[in-house]
């Protein structure tokens, strides 16, 4: 198991080491020369050189590369250019809605898409069967911004939920409220995919001999499917589920940024459009070591459910 | 050695009309299945309009005539424009041909250029038993990062338009292809005219690309499309955010965030653009899911 473990984070690091060089790079790009900035509009030129070389900037850009991992280990990720505050603060403010908006997503469209897929293998080759495949299909063909807009116009527009920015914590009403048009949005795109991958996973586990045996057995056919054939066929649908949280993150980015939902997304959307470079690289190395962290979770996870994975 | 090299050409070519006739073979089954026909049919007509956007667009998708704003579907105002005028009245209709142009040529260009560096690592992996390991790592480490955050990533270093979100798009596009392709080339290194062709003494770049890429290319061919979809609606979704094509370029997504303000008087201005992708994608995923089934022999059954 902890060899396991190690085995993912060694795939883990380079991607790691990538995304803090895009970081670096992205504050690279800075156009404005940060010891002219330091210096003052009336410093000499000698004055800028001996702050340039005070602050590193003269050196190789391999040392100044470490020098920002660093910083990052201290969390110290420089200061937003727009709103001149600590860019750990704003991301510490932004993380909990987006993980809070992501749990309302999941925790009605997984559900659902099992039971749709679970309906789908149980009544395999009928109309049912066709109408949730199809469904499914066109699930993942929508762009999430459609959905959005169409919920926007019909049930925000007709003032019956909350549809601009976050009203609160979501444990209190009005806070609840105002995440579930955000939640639908990106559960709808979601239900097609975990759907899908519940049928074909419980299609393969309903042929198996251990069904065969407790059909044998005399158990009824929703026992069978739900007690033994379900359970075993969870266990591919919690790994896709967790690889498809990449899938998930991009369509929270446009949900935030169409609900002016608060959160990592919709900041790291406004950071690269208003070209503030130190928030921006800030936002997208969160959003990527919180997906990191989320994948290593998931498959620690599935190696416990099924010990198989580890050993091979 | 002029004979013997002779002859492999003719056997490439043997091979290679085997090919399109297994294609073909293809192709028929989908025609027998309604729904991936009619996609098939229908993803054909899109793409010649797109194609000839400039030549059968009734109007010039970028001339605006403010006194047509926000006109509604056959509304009195624009009896010319049959899908109504956006917030600058300019004729939805040309938008929106001239924005499937843009659409789909954007996904279909990344696609091409992350599909065939993909294509080149899958069998390059395949080849070289050394570079397998060490290639494929690479794959799963491109393939574990969401393909969001490439976008994201590229925007920020450089600069928002087209060409970035192409980048984007096809850095997104390299690892399943990638994958694909080794596959499709690991059986095909162990077919016998691969030792025979190396006996006769043939060099690597002829074996790879005579014997490998020439036996690989249609399944390679049919992932790609399958990944059009994807590409299509990720690049949308970046245009969407603002990130991708910029005002005032006609493309599906960034015409759809135009219109989202506009959504409580003028809703065909943002749902049109919305319905269009969303028939596409639909399309490539409906003919993708066909194409699979009638290449995999054990979902036929």
């Amino acid at each position: 198991m902890a060899r396991h473990i190690a085995q993912r984070l060694m795939i883990s690091l380079p991607v790691l080491l990538g995304v803090l060089l895009i970081g670096f790079l992205l504050l690279q790009v800075v156009p404005t020369d940060p010891a002219t900035v330091v210096a003052g509009p009336s410093a000499t030129r000698a004055e800028v050189e001996a702050i340039r070389q005070q602050m590193g900037l003269d050196r190789p850009l391999w040392v100044q590369f470490a020098g920002y991992l660093g910083r990052v280990l201290q969390l110290d990720l420089g200061r937003s250019m727009i709103s001149n505050r600590p860019v750990a603060d704003e991301i510490a403010l932004t993380f909990w809605p987006t993980v809070e908006l992501m749990l309302a997503c999941l925790i009605w469209a997984v559900p659902l898409g099992i039971s749709l897929g679970t309906l789908a293998a149980r009544r395999r080759g009928t109309t049912v069967d066709r109408a949730i495949m199809a469904l499914s299909v066109m699930g993942v063909s929508v762009p999430v911004f459609w959905v959005g807009l169409l919920l926007i116009q019909y049930v925000g527009g007709a003032g019956l939920l909350p549809f601009q920015g976050r009203n609160g914590p979501i444990w209190t009403a009005d806070g609840l409220l105002s995440i579930i048009l955000p939640a639908v949005t990106l559960g709808a795109v979601f239900v097609g995919p975990v759907a899908r991958m519940t049928r074909t996973s419980l299609l393969e586990t309903l042929g198996a001999d251990y069904v065969r045996t407790a059909r044998a057995k005399g158990a009824s056919d929703w026992r069978v499917t739900i007690r033994h054939a379900l359970r075993n066929a969870m266990i591919p649908v919690v790994t896709l589920v967790g690889l498809q949280i990449g899938f998930l993150l991009g369509g929270s980015i446009v949900t935030e940024t169409m609900f002016a939902w608060p959160g990592v997304g919709r900041m790291a959307v406004g950071a690269i459009t208003s070209s503030d470079f130190p928030l921006a690289q800030g936002a997208i190395l969160i959003l990527a070591v919180g997906f990191m962290v989320v994948n290593l979770i998931v498959d620690v996870l599935y190696a416990y459910l099924d010990p198989r994975i580890a050993r091979s | 050695m002029t004979d013997a090299t002779l002859i492999l050409q003719s056997d490439a070519d043997q091979r290679a009309i085997a090919a399109l006739r297994r294609k073909n073979a293809v192709w028929r089954r989908i025609l027998k299945d309604p729904p991936a026909a009619a996609a098939a049919i229908f993803l054909f007509a899109i793409v010649a309009a797109a194609v000839l956007a400039p030549w059968i667009a009734p109007f010039d998708p970028y001339s605006n005539n403010m006194r047509l704003r926000l006109c509604p579907i056959g509304g009195a105002r624009c009896p010319d424009f049959l899908l109504g005028a956006d917030n600058q009245g300019r004729d939805m209709l040309s938008r929106v041909l001239f924005g499937l142009r843009a659409t789909l040529g954007m996904g279909v260009t990344a696609v091409v250029i992350g599909g065939g560096l993909g294509a080149l690592i899958g069998l390059s992996a395949a080849y070289y038993k050394r570079l397998d390991q060490p290639l494929m790592r690479l794959i799963d480490v491109l393939l574990s990062f969401p393909s969001i955050l490439f976008g994201l990533a590229i925007a920020a270093v450089l600069g928002t338009g087209l060409g970035s979100l192409v980048i984007a798009l096809s850095v997104a596009a390299v690892p399943s292809i990638a994958r694909i392709a080794r596959g499709a080339a690991q059986s095909i290194m162990q077919q016998e005219y691969m030792e025979a062709g190396r006996a006769v003494g043939l060099g690597d770049a002829a074996l790879i690309w005579r014997y490998l890429a020439l036996n690989c290319w249609p399944t390679i061919l049919i992932y790609m499309t399958l990944q059009l979809g994807q590409a299509i609606l990720l690049g949308a979704a970046l245009s969407f955010l603002g990130l991708g094509a910029q005002p005032p370029t006609a493309e599906l997504g960034s015409m759809a965030a135009d219109g989202r303000k506009f959504l409580s008087i003028a809703p065909h201005v943002s749902t049109i653009p919305c319905a269009a992708i969303f028939l596409v994608v639909l399309a490539f995923n409906v003919l993708g899911d066909a194409l699979r089934d009638a290449l995999d022999p054990k979902l036929r059954q």
